[in-house]
C-alpha cells in the first residue's frame, strides 16, 4: 500500500503552518460549519460512527470517550489534547504540529462543540520547543482571525516528565501540580481537570477529526481495516535505511512498512527483533512481522499498537543492555508514587546491569521475572507495566541471551553490540547515575 | 441523611453499607482488615499510593486499592485472606516497601509502635530477595529544630505532605525529584514552620519523621502514655503524655473527634520540656531585708503565708491565671472569700456565660454552611485547632466570612470571635441573637479567650461564696496564682500598690524582683483536677508525673485548715464540692476520658473585676489601629523550650493591603509606628487578609504600643 495522506495531507505542496495555505487547501471550512450546525449529540454520534480509536496507545473510541463526558454538568467542561509525546521511539505528534498544526486546531475546535467546551488546553512536550513555537503561533493566527467562535485554547509547555503523557498526571501537572497520577475512578469524564469533566486526547487522534467531518464518518471509515479505520503516522526507527514517519492505512503489514518503505534492515544485517509500539510494549520476533499493523491485530499476538512507533532492532543488538537501557529510563520516569514502580524499577535496574556484567545466577533471571511479575497489574497507572513488558518478552523470547550472560559470566557481545539509533542511553539524564 | 444501603460480599461474609463507603471501612464492618499505609481519611480523598490495600473485585481484571474503591451494591470483594491474587499482590507490595527499608528497628525510636514493623510481622516475607545495594541517603535530617527525618526509612507514603497542603495548607512541606530518587523535604531546606508541624511526626506510618525531643529518649516497653487535657490554649485538645521513669518525654494526641480530630498544635506537643526548664522553683522563696529572696522550708512558707494572709485584715485582691484548674481556683477561693472574706479577684480577660445558648462541638464548624470570623487576632494564635476547624469547613464548600452581614440564607451557621475585647463572648452573643441562632440545628457561636480555663475558674470562684465585699481603699496583700498573672504588667502594676504580694509561680525569673513570698506552682502536665474549654465543656486533667513540689491543693488545705476552713487536698473532693454547686452533681469518674459536652444550666460566672476598658475606637481615616496580639509561641512555658524559639513571631508589622498601597509601604519596608512619643519601627509585612485601618504585631514586639496609632515608612536610612 502507497502512503496515503490523511492527517498529513497537503503538506507536500503548501506551507500548512500558515493559515492562508491551510483555508486554502478547504482548512476551517467544510468540516468546522458542518460540525458547528450540529447539536452535540449529533456530533458525538458522527464521531462514534466513524470509531476513530486513540492514537496515544490505547486504542479507546474517541467518539465513545466524548460521550462519557457528563455535559449536564454544572461545572464547565474541558477538552485537553496531550501533546506530551514522550515514548522513545514516537515522532508522530511532532510532526502534525510543525506540519499542520491548524489542523489540530481546528479538530480542537470541532471537539470542543462536541463536549460543549469552550476551554481547551493542548499539553506540549517541555523538549518540543520549535513545535510550541509554530503551534502557539498558529493558535494566534486562527484566534486573530475570528476563527475560535467562543472557544479559547491555551497551549501550555511540560516541564520534561515522560509521567505527565499519562492523562491524570497530566491534569495534575496542568493544575500546576507535582506530575503524578490520580487513582481511577473517578474517571476525567467525570471529574478531570479541576474536578470537572474532562476529555483527553492524543494530538493524531484530534486532528483526524476535521477529517471525519469533511469527508463524511462512513467515508472515513472506508480506510484502513474495520475495527481500527483510517490512517496513522507509523514512526520507524533504529536499524533500518530509512527511518522516519510514514502515514499509512491501519491493518498495513508490518512488513511493508520496514522493507518497502523503510528500505529494509541497513547494512545489510539480519533483523533480531520489532518493537512495535513505543519501547513500553512487548518485542516481536522476526518470524512475527507478517502482523497487520492496527489495535487488535497487534493485541492478538501479545503486544500493543501503542503509539504506532516501530523500533527495529538488528542482530548485533544485545536484549539485556536492550532491556537495561529501557528499564533504566523507566526507573529514571518513575513519578515515584507507587510503591511498585518507584521500588521495582529500580531493582529491576540492579539485577539487569548484575546480569549484564555476569555477577548474576540463573536465580536472578527467575527474580527479574518475578519482580516484574509484582509490578503487572499492582501499580497506580501503566508507567511501571511499560517497565516491565518489554523486559519480559526479551526475557522469554531470547532467554537463551540472558542465560548465555549469566553462564559465560559477562556479555557474549563483549561490548560489540550495537544500540546506537536504537534507544538513546538514558545516561544522558542528569541524576540517572545516582539511581543506583 | 440516610444514604442508600448496598450489599457488598467480603470474603464470603456479607455486610450492608451505605453506598460509597470505602472499601477499606466496608471490611472492616464485616470485620475484616484490609492493611494500609498511606490511606488516611482525615487527609481527604485517597490517594492509592502505597498499594498495601490491594484486594481482588470480581468482573474486574486487575487487582484494586481498597483505600479507592467505594462500596456499590451487589459488590463482591476478596482481599488476600481469600484470595492468592490479592495476597500475592500485597506480598510483593511490602516486599518492595522492605526493599530500600534500612531495617534498623532495634535502635529505631517508632520500633515497637510503628505500622511498619507490626504489618511486616503480619504479613511481611520471611526473608529477603534483595541482594543488592540499598538506597541510601544523608541521615537524620533536622527539617525543623523540632522535627528529624531519615529518608532511608521513609516509605513515601505521602501523609505528611498531604497534611501539610490539604490540612494545615502551610504547603511548605512537599515530595522533591521522582522515582526511587523521591524524598520529603522543605523548599530550599528552610525549616517546617508553622502551628502544626509536629502532626506529621504521628501521621508517619514508620520512623522517618520522628519528634527530636524523643529521639533515642524511650523504648516502648518502657514508657506509659497518661491520657490528659493540654492546658496551654482554651481548645483543650485530648493528649497522652508518654512517661518515661517518672519523666514527661512525648506529647502525643488523643483523638477526640468533637475538639481536635487527632491533631494537636505544636505549643502544645513540644512545649512540655518547660517541665525541666532551669528557673524551675521547687523550694518556696522569701524575702528577708539582707539577702532578698532566699529559699525557705514548706513548713515556714505556710507560716509566713499565714501571717501575711492575717495581716491584711481581709484586704486582699487575687490575681487568677485562668490556667489553674476549678479545684485549684475552688479551694483558693474558700480559703479567701469564705475564710478571709476577701472577694476581690481579677482574670486576664473578661469571662462570660452570654454563649451558653449557643454551645456546639467545634466540629460543627467544619459542617457549617456560612463561618463567621470575627476579631483581629489569628485564629491560629489564640486557639490553633479551631483555625484547622475552619479550613476544614473552607474544603468542604463553607463560606469563611469577615462580618455577619454576609450571611444571607445559609442554614448553619457559626461565629467565631477571635479578640482582641469581645467582653467573655457577649459581643458575639448579641450577634448570634440578632441571627437567631438559638436553638438551630449546626448553628453557635464560640469566643476565642486567651486564658486556657478562665471559664472554669470563674465557675469555681463565683461558686465558693455568695457574699461581697466593697472594694479595699488599699490592699492589704496581693495574691498572684500562677505564671500567666505573674507576667501580666497590670498585676505587676497592682503589685506596686500591695503592701505585700504573695506569688504562686512555676518559674523563679518571674516574680524575683516584686514578691515576698513565693510558692512553687505545679504545671497542668503534673496536676488532677478538671478544665473548662471554649466550648463550654468540662474536661479532666491527670497528674502524669509528680510535681518536683507539694501540689497546690496540698497546701491549700494545709494553709485552709489555720483558718478553720474545710479544704480536702484531693482534687475528687474538691470536684465534687464544686460540682454541687455547678455541674449538676457530676462526680470526678464520671466527667470522662473523652468527655462529651455537657450543659450546665446553673453555672454562675461572676468575676468580680472586669479587664481593662476595650479600645475599639474607630480609627480616622489615616490612622491605624493597631492590634497587639498574644502570639501562640510565647508565654512563660514557650520560652523555656530553646527548640521552639524559631517559631516565635517575627519582629514585623501587619498592614492591609489598602494601607500599605497608598502609603506606598511593600512588604519589607520598614515602618514606624507610634503613639504619645512611643515608636517602634519594623519591618513591614503586606497582608490582604487584614482590614483596612488595622495594623498587627506581636506583643513582644509592640513595646506596649496598642490602640491607635500613626504608621508612616520609616525614614531613609542615611547611608555610610
Amino acid at each position: 500500500m502507497p502512503e496515503q495522506k490523511v492527517l498529513l495531507a497537503g503538506t507536500d505542496k503548501h506551507d500548512l503552518t500558515k493559515l492562508a495555505e491551510y483555508q486554502a487547501i478547504g482548512g476551517y471550512g467544510k468540516g468546522l460549519e458542518r460540525a458547528r450546525a450540529m447539536t452535540s449529540e449529533e456530533l458525538i454520534d458522527e464521531l462514534q460512527r466513524a470509531t476513530l480509536r486513540g492514537r496515544g496507545g490505547a486504542g479507546f473510541p474517541m467518539g465513545r470517550k466524548a460521550s462519557l463526558i457528563d455535559r449536564k454538568s454544572s461545572k464547565p467542561k474541558y477538552l485537553v489534547v496531550n501533546a506530551d509525546e514522550s515514548e522513545p521511539g514516537a515522532f508522530k505528534d511532532r510532526q502534525v504540529m510543525a506540519e499542520v498544526p491548524h489542523r489540530l486546531i481546528e479538530g480542537c475546535l470541532i471537539a470542543a462543540h462536541a463536549i460543549e467546551s469552550t476551554s481547551v488546553f493542548i499539553y506540549i512536550r517541555g523538549e518540543y520547543l520549535t513545535e510550541y513555537e509554530i503551534l502557539q503561533g498558529a493558535v494566534d493566527e486562527a484566534r486573530a482571525a475570528g476563527l475560535f467562535g467562543g472557544v479559547e485554547i491555551t497551549v501550555h509547555r511540560g516541564a520534561g516528565a515522560y509521567i505527565c503523557g499519562e492523562e491524570t498526571a497530566l491534569l495534575e501537572s496542568l493544575e500546576g501540580k507535582r506530575g503524578q497520577p490520580r487513582p481511577r475512578p473517578p474517571f476525567p469524564p467525570i471529574q478531570g481537570l479541576y474536578y470537572a469533566p474532562t476529555q483527553i486526547n492524543n494530538v493524531c487522534t484530534i486532528a483526524t477529526v476535521p477529517t471525519i467531518l469533511t469527508i463524511g464518518a462512513e467515508e472515513f471509515a472506508k480506510t484502513g481495516v474495520p475495527s481500527s479505520p483510517g490512517t496513522a503516522i507509523f514512526s520507524i526507527s533504529g536499524n533500518v535505511v530509512r527511518p522516519g514517519n510514514y502515514e499509512l492505512p491501519l491493518g498495513t503489514p508490518m512488513r511493508e512498512l520496514i522493507y518497502e518503505h523503510a528500505g529494509g534492515i541497513a547494512n545489510g544485517r539480519e533483523l533480531k527483533a520489532v518493537i512495535p509500539g513505543g519501547s513500553s510494549v512487548p518485542a516481536l520476533t522476526p518470524d512475527q512481522i507478517d502482523v497487520p499493523l492496527d489495535y487488535d491485530s497487534l493485541g492478538a499476538i501479545g503486544t500493543f499498537f501503542g503509539a504506532a512507533s516501530l523500533i527495529v532492532v538488528d542482530d548485533r543488538c544485545c536484549m539485556v543492555q536492550l532491556a537495561l537501557r529501557s528499564t533504566k529510563f523507566y526507573a529514571h520516569e518513575s513519578c515515584g508514587k507507587c510503591t511498585p514502580c518507584r521500588v521495582g524499577t529500580r531493582w529491576m535496574v540492579q539485577i539487569l546491569e548484575s546480569i549484564e556484567n555476569g555477577t548474576a545466577t540463573r536465580a536472578d533471571l527467575d527474580l527479574l521475572d518475578s519482580v516484574g511479575d509484582n509490578i503487572l497489574g499492582k501499580v497506580l497507572c501503566a508507567l511501571g507495566e511499560f517497565a516491565v513488558y518489554p523486559v519480559a518478552s526479551y526475557l522469554h523470547k531470547w532467554r537463551d541471551e540472558f542465560v548465555a550472560h549469566v553462564e559465560q559470566g559477562g556479555c557474549p557481545f563483549h561490548g560489540s553490540s550495537s544500540l546506537e539509533g536504537i534507544l538513546a542511553p538514558s545516561d544522558q539524564h542528569a541524576h540517572a547515575e545516582v539511581l543506583v | 441523611m440516610s444514604a442508600e444501603l448496598v450489599r457488598v460480599k467480603i470474603d464470603e461474609r456479607d455486610v450492608h453499607v451505605p453506598k460509597g463507603t470505602g472499601i477499606v471501612e466496608t471490611a472492616l464492618a464485616a470485620g475484616i482488615e484490609i492493611p494500609v499505609f498511606c490511606y488516611e481519611p482525615r487527609l481527604g480523598d485517597p490517594v492509592g499510593a502505597c498499594r498495601m490495600c490491594l484486594v481482588e473485585v470480581e468482573g474486574m481484571p486487575k487487582l484494586q486499592t481498597g483505600c479507592t474503591l467505594t462500596a456499590q451494591d451487589g459488590m463482591i470483594v476478596k482481599t488476600a485472606r481469600t484470595s492468592e491474587k490479592a495476597a500475592a499482590g500485597q506480598n510483593g507490595t511490602l516486599e518492595f516497601i522492605l526493599v530500600n527499608h534500612p531495617l534498623d528497628c532495634p535502635v529505631c525510636d517508632k520500633g515497637g509502635e510503628c505500622p511498619l514493623q507490626d504489618l511486616t510481622f503480619r504479613y511481611g516475607p520471611g526473608n529477603t530477595r534483595m541482594s543488592y545495594e540499598k538506597l541510601t541517603f544523608e541521615k537524620p535530617i533536622p527539617i525543623s529544630p523540632t522535627i528529624s527525618l531519615d529518608r532511608e526509612r521513609c516509605i513515601l507514603c505521602y501523609r505528611c505532605t498531604r497534611f501539610s497542603s490539604d490540612v494545615s495548607e502551610d504547603g511548605q512541606l512537599v515530595a522533591a525529584n521522582r522515582g526511587a530518587m523521591s524524598v520529603i523535604t522543605t523548599f530550599e531546606d528552610v525549616p517546617y514552620t508553622g502551628a502544626f508541624t509536629g502532626n506529621v511526626t504521628e501521621l508517619c506510618p514508620v520512623g522517618a519523621l520522628l519528634p527530636t525531643q524523643y529521639r533515642f529518649e524511650g523504648r516502648p516497653w518502657e514508657i506509659v502514655d497518661v491520657p490528659t487535657v493540654c492546658g496551654l490554649c482554651p481548645v483543650g485538645c485530648n493528649i497522652n503524655a508518654t512517661v518515661r521513669e517518672t519523666k514527661v518525654k512525648r506529647i502525643l494526641s488523643r483523638n477526640h473527634p468533637e475538639i481536635d480530630e487527632g491533631w494537636i498544635c505544636d505549643k502544645g506537643r513540644f512545649a512540655f520540656t518547660h517541665l525541666r526548664a532551669e528557673d524551675r522553683l521547687t523550694q518556696p522563696l522569701q524575702r528577708t531585708r539582707r539577702h532578698g529572696l532566699e529559699e525557705v522550708t514548706w513548713e515556714a512558707a505556710i507560716d509566713e503565708a499565714e501571717r501575711l494572709l492575717r495581716a491584711a485584715q481581709g484586704r486582699i485582691v487575687t490575681a487568677l491565671s485562668g490556667s489553674e484548674t476549678v479545684e485549684q481556683a475552688y479551694a483558693l477561693g474558700k480559703l479567701l472569700r469564705a475564710g478571709l472574706g476577701s472577694h476581690q479577684a481579677m482574670l486576664p480577660e473578661e469571662v462570660s456565660g452570654a454563649l451558653d445558648g449557643y454551645r456546639l462541638p467545634l466540629s460543627a464548624i467544619r459542617d457549617a454552611d456560612a463561618v463567621v470570623v470575627l476579631g483581629d487576632v489569628p485564629v491560629a494564635e489564640r486557639a490553633p485547632v479551631v483555625d484547622l476547624w475552619i479550613k476544614s469547613a473552607r474544603r468542604k464548600g463553607a463560606r469563611i466570612l469577615d462580618s455577619a452581614d454576609e450571611v444571607g440564607d445559609a442554614e448553619r451557621v457559626v461565629l467565631i470571635w477571635s479578640g482582641p475585647g469581645g467582653r467573655g463572648g457577649a459581643t458575639v452573643a448579641k450577634l448570634a441573637e440578632k441571627l437567631t441562632l438559638a436553638g438551630r440545628e449546626g448553628c453557635g457561636a464560640f469566643y476565642l479567650p486567651t486564658t486556657p480555663n478562665g471559664r472554669g475558674v470563674a465557675d469555681a470562684w463565683a461558686a465558693c461564696c455568695d457574699d461581697e465585699s466593697d472594694e479595699p481603699d488599699s490592699i492589704g496583700l496581693l495574691v498572684v496564682s500562677g505564671d500567666e498573672a505573674a507576667a501580666d504588667p497590670n498585676v505587676r502594676a497592682l503589685a506596686e500598690q500591695a503592701e505585700a504580694t504573695i506569688v504562686l509561680s512555676m518559674f523563679g525569673g518571674l516574680s524575683a524582683g516584686w514578691a515576698d513570698l513565693v510558692l512553687p506552682g505545679t504545671s497542668y502536665l503534673e496536676r488532677d483536677g478538671t478544665f473548662v474549654n471554649l466550648e463550654g465543656r468540662l474536661q479532666r486533667l491527670r497528674a502524669t508525673v509528680t510535681p518536683p513540689c507539694p501540689d497546690e491543693l496540698h497546701w491549700i488545705a494545709e494553709l485552709a485548715a489555720r483558718f478553720d476552713v474545710d479544704v480536702a487536698p484531693y482534687a475528687a473532693a474538691v470536684f465534687a464540692e464544686v460540682s454541687e454547686k455547678v455541674y449538676d452533681g457530676l462526680s470526678f469518674g464520671e466527667v470522662g476520658e473523652s468527655a462529651p459536652l455537657r450543659g450546665y444550666p446553673d453555672a454562675a460566672v461572676r468575676v468580680d473585676r472586669p479587664s481593662l476598658p476595650e479600645s475599639q475606637a474607630k480609627p480616622g481615616k489615616t490612622e491605624i489601629r493597631l492590634v497587639a496580639y498574644k502570639p501562640l509561641f510565647s508565654g512563660a512555658a514557650v520560652e523555656r523550650v530553646t527548640e521552639l524559639q524559631f517559631q516565635r513571631p517575627q519582629p514585623e508589622v501587619e498592614l492591609s493591603a489598602e494601607d500599605a498601597g497608598w502609603r506606598n509601604i511593600e512588604t519589607g519596608d520598614l515602618v514606624t509606628v507610634g503613639s504619645n512619643g512611643n515608636a517602634i519601627t519594623l519591618p513591614a509585612r503586606v497582608n490582604r487578609r487584614l482590614g483596612k485601618g488595622i495594623a498587627r504585631v506581636a506583643i513582644e514586639h509592640a513595646n506596649g504600643l496598642g490602640g491607635i496609632v500613626e504608621l508612616a515608612r520609616a525614614a531613609e536610612e542615611v547611608s555610610a
